[in-house]
């Protein structure tokens, strides 16, 4: 498997090749791929896409996401979800199809304040994305702390097949829920543990880009104290 | 600061400038991105003695709501001086020179911010000039395009800003406020380097159809300039070690 | 500010509270770490730079001469302001300053005013005619709660950086003299110490967490001698009797050691502390 990675900025060419642009980038003129973002380049196969190392999280259907209820009117609850749009999670999604707006108080169930794991029900950018938080795993988060990365570094906080975060996970013996917009609750009932497992993640957020990462963190974990000498790491690729 | 010669030498015989610039010259510039905890996006730039912070937020909810447009997103920005920036202490209100140059930054940046991809929101940009000494729309026009690099904002290109001018009867780069006084033209530009655009444009005096020439094409290398430390700036923070929103330094 | 706390951040602030904790490992009467910078702005008469965690203030000084106000004829003029910069809060709006901003911006004004740091009776150039201004504008440029005190400690270390010129009356108007420069007629260094009141814990400092899950607040400031000069009391909650006074002498102990800071700050000293 051949990638190409390089970091790039805005207006960066990435390349005049013949490659297909995929997120993050745009064709100048007949065929210059730019970059439209801060982040890291990849050329794969026959296309080229930029992850980006900022920017707020842009609604994915079907994507988890860790949402904080901000308002709700007598019909519905508004949620921050780290984006530029607000999350709308209808009463009906709650109290089910029977909801009646004189009888159901919608503050008894969810208040200003309160972090929820939802899922994106439907986004089409014309309206507000829709999400739900009627199925198994989905609704109020009763403890843990919750951080925040930058979405884009949420794929290598899970890792290839979840290894990132099940490591972090078993190593302090802590329960992860990992939002595809950057917001992460640990919960783990031991001090030490929470305090490590925050570390590592935060540790995921600022090296993202970085060569044995899932080494790195393991060693972190292990190491007794839990505060890794967060060194200033070399950049893995040949870009740049 | 005051004790100013009256007669002040503009130009020297050996092409050496008030400031001891030579005419191609830049003053000292440094940028960095980043900085501000709660702003999206932050950049910190001082050109010369001009010392400016920008901020950024966004994409977001538009407030008041009948701004919003259903098709697109839209760009605000708030150019601003601090009453203790300037000699004379200013009155903290905006001023129309104030509300113009925001307008002029706006649509500086409008080529380059991909608006289009966020319809109903906002993004807005706060200019704030803590010292101000000449060319303060440049500077601040160059910090704001990194601050909206460093909030995410998908960008076609960057947007580098540099004035040109003319004293003694001479083109020169980064008219400084001296010069801007007594010179007898200055020319702000930006450039957006890689679509080869020029997005921010204005001209005070008067110029030769040559001159003009030269005056565009010496801004445009200022720009560049300017554009190879936004890069430098936006690499620091995000490519050099550790990186994101908790790399704020003691010191600016 | 009117960002709204997670409900998971607010209970474990209240449960740490419980156990005598703070939730950024501080003793309820500790400070966050304060750094003053004076000379940020050359092109000012005096200016500083202050953070407490990643709350940021920039306060430059001018002065100018002015007309006294018709009733204090002999007497200059100091005013200081605040304001809360846009880009230092997303939820901070432009426009004319809301009515936290205006508490803010007059209990720091208060608080420096009263302690009479700056004895106006000396920025007099000619008696009913022509005084001196010293105006004091704070900027916030972040906000990580506790504005009250970095205002204060931005205006009064940028006083203290001060180089004023000199004016003298002539021709029926107020003439500078040329290169001649003077400190500004400093007396009392004021600190301001505010504490906040979370259920029946109060604590010093808050940060923007704190702040938000505060019921009450008190600012009180000290001047060197230890007396209390000024006090604002806000917030939707009251203290008792004994929760004042201790307040009272926390600021004044605590005060005592901020004041140090400013030891080495004198007029055109460009430091960091």
């Amino acid at each position: 498997m051949d990638v190409r990675r390089r970091y790039v900025i805005p207006g960066d060419t990435i390349t005049s090749g013949p490659y297909r642009p995929e997120q993050n980038v745009t064709l100048v003129g007949e065929k210059k791929i730019v970059s439209t973002a801060v982040g890291v380049s990849e050329i794969y196969d026959n296309s080229v896409k930029v992850i980006p190392l900022a920017g707020k999280y842009i609604p994915k259907i079907n994507d988890l996401v860790v949402g904080k209820v901000v308002a709700h009117t007598s019909l519905s609850w508004e949620l921050d979800i780290n984006s530029c749009y607000v999350g709308f999670l209808p009463a009906t999604d709650v109290f089910g199809r029977d909801f009646s707006a004189h009888a159901d108080e919608l503050a008894t169930k969810l208040r200003t304040g309160d972090l929820v794991a939802a899922r994106v029900a439907n986004f089409d950018r014309t309206r507000d994305p829709l999400v739900t938080i009627s199925d198994r795993d989905l609704g109020k988060i009763d403890s843990g702390d919750l951080v925040e990365i930058a979405p884009g570094r949420v794929p290598r906080l899970i890792g290839k097949r979840g290894t990132m975060i099940q490591t972090i996970e078993t190593a302090t013996n802590s329960i992860i829920t990992i939002g595809q917009n950057g917001r992460v609750v640990v919960a783990c009932d031991d001090a030490e543990g929470l305090l490590k497992a925050k570390k590592a993640i935060r540790m995921v957020n600022s090296m993202a880009h970085s060569t044995n990462l899932t080494e790195r963190v393991k060693e972190m974990l292990e190491s007794g104290n839990g505060a890794p000498q967060e060194t200033a790491e070399r950049r893995e690729d040949d870009g740049e | 600061m005051g004790g100013r010669e009256a007669t002040m030498v503009l130009l020297d015989e050996n092409g050496i400038r008030c400031d001891g610039r030579k005419v191609d010259e830049t003053r000292r510039v440094m940028i960095k991105a980043g900085g501000l905890k709660n702003a999206d996006g932050s950049a910190y730039i001082e050109f010369g003695d001009n010392k400016i912070v920008a901020g950024v937020f966004g994409p977001r909810d538009v407030h008041p709501k009948h701004m919003s447009d259903t098709d697109t997103g839209i760009l605000r920005v708030r150019y601003h001086m601090e009453p203790f920036s300037v000699g004379e202490r200013k009155n903290p209100a905006p001023s129309r020179r104030e509300i113009e140059i925001s307008k002029v930054i706006k649509e500086a940046l409008e080529p380059a911010v991909m608006l289009e991809m966020f319809p109903r929101t906002v993004v807005d940009v706060f200019i704030e000039v803590l010292q101000a000494d000449g060319g303060t729309r440049c500077a601040a026009l160059s910090a704001a395009s990194v601050a909206l690099a460093d909030a995410g904002i998908p960008m076609r290109d960057m947007v580098a800003a540099c004035a040109a001018g003319k004293v003694a009867d001479t083109v020169i780069l980064d008219v400084n406020n001296e010069e801007d006084q007594a010179g007898q033209a200055d020319m702000p530009m930006g450039y957006m380097p890689t679509l080869e655009k020029i997005t921010l444009l204005q001209l005070d005096g008067i110029l030769t159809p040559e001159e003009y020439e030269k005056c565009v094409e010496i801004g445009i290398k200022g720009c560049m300039q300017v554009y190879e430390l936004q890069k430098k700036a936006l690499s620091e923070k995000y490519f050099d070690g550790e990186n994101g929103k908790g790399g704020r330094g003691q010191k600016r | 500010m009117s960002e709204i706390i997670d409900s998971l951040k607010r209970a474990r602030i209240e449960e740490l509270l419980e156990q005598g904790k703070r939730l950024d490992g501080r003793a309820f009467d500790e400070f966050r770490e304060i750094s003053i910078e004076t000379g940020a702005i050359p092109k000012a008469n005096g200016s500083a730079r202050v953070r407490i965690g990643d709350t940021e203030v920039v306060c430059g000084v001018k002065i100018q001469p002015d007309r006294p106000f018709p009733d204090s004829g002999d007497k200059g003029i100091f005013i200081c302001t605040a304001e809360m910069l846009p880009l230092s809060h997303s939820s901070v709006e432009t426009g004319p300053p809301g009515p936290h901003v205006i508490e803010l911006a007059r209990v720091v004004d208060r608080g420096i005013r009263e302690s009479h740091m700056i004895d106006v009776s000396q920025l007099v150039i000619k008696e009913n005619k022509s005084v001196v201004g010293v105006f004091a504008d704070n900027v916030v440029v972040d906000y990580d709660g506790n504005l009250f005190d970095a205002c204060s400690f931005a205006a009064t270390a940028a006083l203290l950086s001060t180089k004023s010129p000199k004016w003298e009356f002539k021709d029926d108007a107020p003439a500078l003299v040329e290169g001649s420069e003077a400190d500004l007629p400093v007396g009392t260094i004021p600190v301001s110490v505010t504490m906040g009141k979370i259920g029946q814990h109060v604590l010093v400092d808050p940060n923007a967490d704190e702040w938000q899950c505060m019921d009450a607040r008190v600012t009180i400031t000290t001047n060197s001698d230890g007396n209390i000069c000024a006090m604002q009391k806000g917030g939707h909650d009251g203290f008792t009797l004994e929760q004042i006074k201790e307040c009272g002498k926390t600021s004044a102990r605590i005060g005592a050691e901020i004041r140090k800071k400013f030891d080495g700050i004198s007029a055109g000293s460009d430091t960091e502390q």
